[in-house]
């Protein structure tokens, strides 16, 4: 086992990955249409296409996240970092194998998606916030199929940490040294880590559930009908819990891994913060919904918790930091 | 619809007050962004100025926040004239100890003080004291309340005043099973309740 097995995983992840994914961006497609039509409509024909389109997106999803599973597997096998036997005397080494999480680089996304497009289903009764969701994930699938679309140049960063200790293994000078432990500090406190494998699917499957607040939200802008509300309140307390359970774990992983390295007030945890007292304000001010004025105050809030989620999210590609890829 | 009661505008307060640190934190991002010039910054002078400068925005909201939860929290155990005086007599120490030993002195004794009221609470909650008053109904509900308060404070005190302890971490667990069973028994008391056997 070893290079070539894991070059053929790869090469395999992208034959049965890149159609699934391209199936998800025509259903999605078509998803999206059905979903504005019935809006527009009403007609339950519409309606029953574009729930057929959300089961086998949702299911494809589910198979694409079997088929990644099978690659980090792959990765678990074939690669294995042989730590010179100097290095293992001076550092604890407890892994040699990368236990690469589903969720990292241009899988996140997909993540998130997959467990939004869940969360859906479980609100088809409700048809116009069903639809509503059907044009949100809609438009998922498309942002993953062009910008984060993990069956296309899979893992890019892992790979090139694999193939810089493929690179490293027939040399003879130094350099297996460095590779060997720049990947010790990159597998012990990032991939294997207990703490990555809690803190972003938490924080993933909280920003899935929070999706269907979102979309409640805006109805109950349009219809004054406690439906929405409490709609918006059963998804929204599923993911405050996991949102702040998911971000008080990443606490003390910042602590062991980056004790030497400059995160207080970094740009995400400063936008962590504000989402999250954005949702506590959004919970608290729903108490009295009933009240002249508040039911449009928990609306809005609703929403902007979202646009917050969002612009959280995004923070790690547009503002530098250490959570963030962009640099100054 | 319900009357507009005391417990409404403290709603109303603690909303503005969370509002109000998410402000703080979106100038946080603004102001990093413009600072991040290049890639070192960070090791800089300027870098420790700009945790110096967030803190001091942040310190005086999570007073407030504190207040207002020492408002929700007393209120439980003292009438509203008796909590008014209370919260006035603890807050004009608080302000004392600012002016005379710094922030982090002031933050520390009204931490000290609303964690000792919330300990009391969570006490006579478990007990099922009928001294204590809530608005909600249900003990599950009032225990899980009682817990998730409890926990933000412990949180907000080990952040504050144990940053370099070594029990830090070890009161961070603690706070975080205090939040996370507190969320779980206010959302879901009914489930909560069924998962104990009725005496």
């Amino acid at each position: 086992m070893g290079y070539n097995e894991y070059m053929a995983a790869r090469e395999t992840l992208g034959l049965i990955g890149q159609p699934v994914i391209t199936y998800i961006f025509i259903i999605s497609l078509f998803l999206g249409i059905l979903s504005i039509i019935y809006l527009i409509k009403r007609e339950n024909k519409y309606f029953d296409y574009l729930l057929k389109c959300l089961y086998v997106s949702t299911g494809l999803y589910l198979a694409g996240f079997l088929i990644l599973a099978w690659f980090h597997m792959q990765i678990y096998n074939t690669v294995l970092i042989e730590y010179p036997a100097q290095m293992r005397q001076m550092i604890p080494v407890e892994s040699d194998r990368f236990i690469i999480p589903l969720w990292i680089e241009n899988e996140k996304l997909y993540f998130w998606a997959m467990c939004a497009s869940v969360f859906a289903l479980t609100v088809k009764r409700r048809k116009d916030i069903m639809s509503f969701l059907g044009v949100i994930l809609s438009i998922f699938s498309v942002i993953v199929y062009f910008w984060s679309n993990p069956f296309n140049d899979p893992l890019p960063i892992v790979h090139s940490e694999i193939m810089s200790w493929f690179a490293a293994l027939p040399r003879s000078d130094m350099t297996i040294f460095q590779v060997a432990g720049t990947l010790y500090g990159r597998i012990t406190y990032y991939y294997n880590s207990t703490y990555m494998w809690t803190h972003p699917p938490l924080l993933f499957i909280a920003y899935a559930s929070l999706v269907i607040t979102f979309a409640a939200c805006v109805f109950m802008l349009i219809k004054k009908e406690k439906i929405y509300d409490e709609i918006a309140y059963k998804y929204s307390k599923i993911g405050y819990l996991l949102l702040t359970t998911g971000m008080l774990i990443g606490y003390p992983w910042a602590i062991e891994a980056w004790k030497d390295s400059a995160w207080w007030w970094d740009p995400k945890i400063s936008g962590s913060i504000m989402m999250w007292v954005l949702y506590s304000a959004y919970l608290h001010s729903r108490i009295y919904v009933s009240q002249d004025k508040m039911w449009k105050t928990t609306a809005y809030l609703g929403i902007i918790c979202f646009a917050s989620l969002i612009f959280t999210y995004l923070l790690t590609y547009i503002v530098p930091g250490i959570h963030s890829v962009v640099q100054p | 619809m319900k009357p507009k009661n005391y417990d409404y505008y403290l709603i109303i307060i603690t909303t503005l007050i969370l509002f109000g640190i998410g402000a703080v934190s979106l100038y946080g991002i603004t102001y990093y962004n413009y600072l991040a010039v290049n890639a070192d910054w960070t090791k800089t002078a300027q870098y420790t100025r700009y945790i110096d400068e967030m803190n001091s925005y942040i310190y005086p909201f999570l007073v407030l926040l504190l207040i207002s939860l020492g408002l929700c929290i007393p209120k439980r155990l003292f009438e509203q004239d008796m909590m008014i005086k209370t919260s006035a007599f603890i807050l004009g120490i608080t302000v004392i100890l600012t002016i005379y030993s710094g922030l982090e002195t002031g933050l520390g004794f009204i931490l000290l003080a609303i964690t000792a009221v919330q300990a009391i609470v969570l006490i006579l909650t478990i007990i099922k004291s009928r001294i204590i008053r809530f608005e909600k109904e249900g003990y599950v509900v009032r225990l899980g309340s009682s817990l998730l308060h409890f926990g933000v404070v412990i949180l907000i005190f080990n952040f504050v005043n144990f940053q370099d302890s070594p029990y830090h971490l070890l009161i961070f667990w603690s706070g975080m099973v205090l939040i996370t069973s507190g969320n779980i028994f206010s959302f879901y008391p009914e489930k909560v309740s069924s998962l104990f056997p009725r005496e």
